[in-house]
């Protein structure tokens, strides 16, 4: 007999999509997720950490419960016994604090029974199978959800092998002259960081970056923007999906003050290139693409899944068209689904792929 | 939130269903409209400035704009509502309304999330639970607008011509008038739910008289040549408006009297011209205001509130009175403000110092409050006798 549910990936989209099951019914009895380290934060943290991270660029709703309410601004509200969090939130004012999300990610670890529902292990192989899904010959599971995760840091090409290079999510220091490669959020918390630690920046890029307060426009979280993204053709959706790829980061004095200041007195230029610094920190996010994750590549080499360039396409509901029949699902959340959901990669990303898979699942079940 | 139309549409009726079921309730408890009538009128403006407003112009909905949109809807379903006749007291339409709009901020921020994993993702749609909340409502206000319909007053239309009175209306009824209708004789209301609009009557011991009587709405209507009151009014609760009463015969006419209602809703004069008699608009033992009238060339008092009454005198005019413009007198609590009274004329015969050509008088332990009133070419402004107060607000 198949086991309901696995979900492959113990990150926070895996942790997210589980809470979303979570709360749609499912049991930690019934659900299976394969991950390297228990605490779902684990990788988050370090990279947080990295970068000096301490406000989060995501708002009030930006957490790994199911539901939008209560949303962290509350949480904070209740613990400050203060209305501002609320207000700001009702502005869209409010960016919760890594250390308020890090504790809501134990709260509701604790509370959803993440810990009875983990195994220890790395997925390297999807098999479908009679019934349902093969993980490393583990299973077969009905419904299967993949969250893996970005595939790894981006490094561009011609720094390969360069000594002076550390990519900013990577634990490191600042040099008294530093290069910053990247335009986007991790590039512009590092120019801050390294001017607050007393050095002169050069911002090396190509593009002027764009000024956003989320990473994606606010209509394509719902039904609203996505009908039209779920209609376009192919080659419409790649172009759209490569044009909202651009680097960017919120709008506001408090990224843009120091900035100036540093200007003014010389401590902060920009370059096409880097250009001999003794420090080059690449702000260059994550690598991207299915073919980059070989547990992606080989889904679609093993399964001849349909691609268009770097992305699987899925359909609306985040699932693998070829793979996913009656009474059996498999779903991709995180990056890797920007297919189906243009802000695949935030938290909201992933809890709208559980939910594609929580209405298979009950649909399966009322049968 | 960024809204799908659906969204919006599927929100707002969810949203609005507590609230019409609480508007039928009060309804049929206080025995008025004016609830089901008023959340009628917030759901139909509050769709069509979704449909042909929002939907367009906010692809992004803040959480904020909830506020300002909240205000706006207010200062529409206000301005509909008067040209609509929709009687509401505006303390409680305000308290109605703002009660509705909390309950859909609390639904749309909380409580539909929580009960619809993907409300957010989904634009504010509802999946089935929306055309059920839609038919729901549709089902209330319909059932309400039956209700409302098979319990209306027949419309009795009075044709051009004059008609002999007296006009006895002993049933609910509304009596309009054809352009030209003319009652010689009076009317006499004895009903409750009653509305006469656009009639003139013609002599008559009192032009209209309303004994014991709840809802009366008295509308544009013309009183000529009574011998006594152009309105009389006996422990009953009206609206009358836009009326005009002159000509009245006796030496003892008024042109308004409400009287002896103090436990009943209160009663309201506006906009009506009475031109002489002896008293132009006085209550006795009554919870009346009298806004936005004007008042000419009476011999005794222009406007009276007095022997315990309590009400606004709002915004009239006065012009010529003898002895007294506006009085509150007996025990009464009066508000008195924004009213121009000119022209009052001491009345040296009666001997009567308190008859002086005072603009405003509080009498016999009234207490009256006097805001921003015009007094102008008075042979005095203010006066105060026997125990009376008068105090600025």
């Amino acid at each position: 007999m198949p086991e309901p549910c696995a979900i492959v990936g113990g990150g926070l989209a895996g942790f997210t999509a589980f809470a979303t099951l979570r709360k749609g019914g499912l049991s930690p009895a019934e659900i299976v997720v394969f991950g390297t380290d228990p605490d779902p934060a684990a990788a988050w943290r370090v990279r947080a950490a990295a970068i000096r991270q301490r406000v989060m660029r995501s708002e009030s709703d930006g957490h790994c419960g199911p539901t939008s309410f209560p949303g962290l601004a509350v949480r904070a509200a209740r613990r400050g016994r203060s209305l501002l969090p609320l207000v700001q939130s009702a502005c869209d004012r409010y960016h919760p604090t890594v250390a308020e999300f890090l504790e809501h990610v134990e709260e509701l670890r604790a509370n959803t029974g993440w810990d009875q529902s983990f195994r220890p292990h790395r997925i390297r192989r999807v098999r479908s199978v009679e019934g349902g899904f093969e993980l490393d010959g583990a299973g077969p599971f009905r419904h299967v959800l993949l969250a893996p995760g970005h595939p790894g840091l981006a490094f561009p090409e011609e720094l390969h092998g360069d000594p002076r290079v550390v990519h900013a999510y990577e634990p490191h220091e600042y040099a008294g002259e530093v290069e910053i490669v990247g335009a986007g959020m991790a590039a512009a918390t590092e120019w801050l960081n390294a001017l607050a630690a007393g050095s002169s920046v050069v911002s090396v890029r190509r593009r002027e970056p764009e000024r956003r307060p989320l990473n994606l426009p606010r209509e394509l979280f719902t039904r609203r923007g996505l009908a039209a993204y779920h209609r376009s053709e192919p080659a419409e959706r790649v172009s759209l999906l490569r044009r909202l790829g651009v680097p960017s980061f919120p709008a506001g004095r408090a990224w843009d003050a120091p900035i100036e200041r540093a200007l003014r007195d010389g401590r902060f230029s920009v370059a096409p290139e880097p250009n001999g610094a003794p420090q080059i920190i690449c702000a260059t996010g994550f690598e991207r693409g299915y073919r980059h994750d070989p547990l992606l590549a080989g889904l679609v080499d093993e399964h001849c899944l349909e691609t268009a360039e770097e992305w699987i396409q899925l359909a609306p509901d985040s699932t693998v068209p070829a793979l996913t029949r009656a009474g059996r699902t498999l779903a991709i959340a995180g990056a890797p689904a920007q297919w189906a959901f243009p802000a695949a990669d935030t938290l909201v990303g992933a809890k709208y792929a559980a939910r594609g898979l929580l209405r298979r699942i009950h649909a399966w079940r009322t049968r | 939130m960024a809204y799908t139309l659906r969204g919006r549409i599927d929100s707002r009726l969810g949203a609005v269903l507590a609230p019409l079921a609480a508007a039928c309730a009060l309804a049929l408890v206080l025995h008025v409209w004016w609830p089901i009538e008023l959340a009628a009128l917030m759901v139909f403006v509050g769709l069509a400035l979704d449909v042909f407003v929002y939907h367009r112009s906010l692809p992004y909905q803040p959480s904020w704009a909830a506020v300002p949109l909240g205000l706006l809807e207010l200062g529409i379903v206000m301005g509909v509502a008067q040209p609509l006749n929709v009687d509401a007291p505006l303390g409680a339409a305000l308290v109605f309304y703002a009660g509705a709009w909390l309950l859909a901020q609390a639904l749309g921020h909380a409580v539909f999330p929580l009960a619809r994993l993907s409300y957010g993702d989904d634009g504010g749609e509802l999946g089935r639970v929306g055309p059920a909340a839609g038919a729901a409502a549709l089902v209330l206000l319909a059932a309400a607008g039956g209700v409302a319909w098979a319990t209306q007053p027949p419309v009795v239309r009075l044709a051009a011509g004059v008609h002999d009175g007296p006009l006895v209306i002993d049933t609910p009824q509304r009596l309009y008038g054809e352009p030209g209708a003319v009652v010689r004789g009076g009317i006499v209301v004895t009903a409750d739910d009653v509305t006469v609009r656009d009639v003139t009557v013609l002599g008559g011991v009192h032009g209209i008289d309303v004994q014991e009587a709840e809802r009366v709405l008295l509308d544009r209507v013309t009183v000529l040549g009574a011998q006594r009151d152009g309105i009389h009014v006996r422990r009953s609760a009206v609206a009358i408006r836009d009326c005009a009463i002159r000509g009245s015969t006796g030496t003892h006419a008024q042109g308004i009297d409400i009287s002896f209602g103090f436990d009943l809703a209160p009663s309201t004069v506006e906009g009506c011209t009475v031109i002489g008699g002896m008293e132009g608009i006085v209550t006795h033992f009554a919870h009346v205001r009298v806004r936005d009238n004007r008042v000419i060339g009476t011999t005794l008092r222009a406007i009276t509130l007095t022997e315990m009454s309590m009400g606004d005198v709002e915004e009239n005019e006065v012009e010529n009175a003898l002895g007294v413009g506006i009085f509150c007198g007996d025990y009464s609590h009066c508000r008195i403000a924004r009213n121009s009274v000119t022209g009052t004329r001491p009345d040296t015969e009666s001997g009567d110092r308190t008859r002086m050509g005072f603009g405003i008088v509080s009498h016999y332990g009234a207490a009256a409050t006097v805001t921003d009133n015009s007094l102008q070419g008075n042979a005095s402004p203010i006066g105060s006798f026997l125990r009376a107060r008068i105090s600025p607000e």
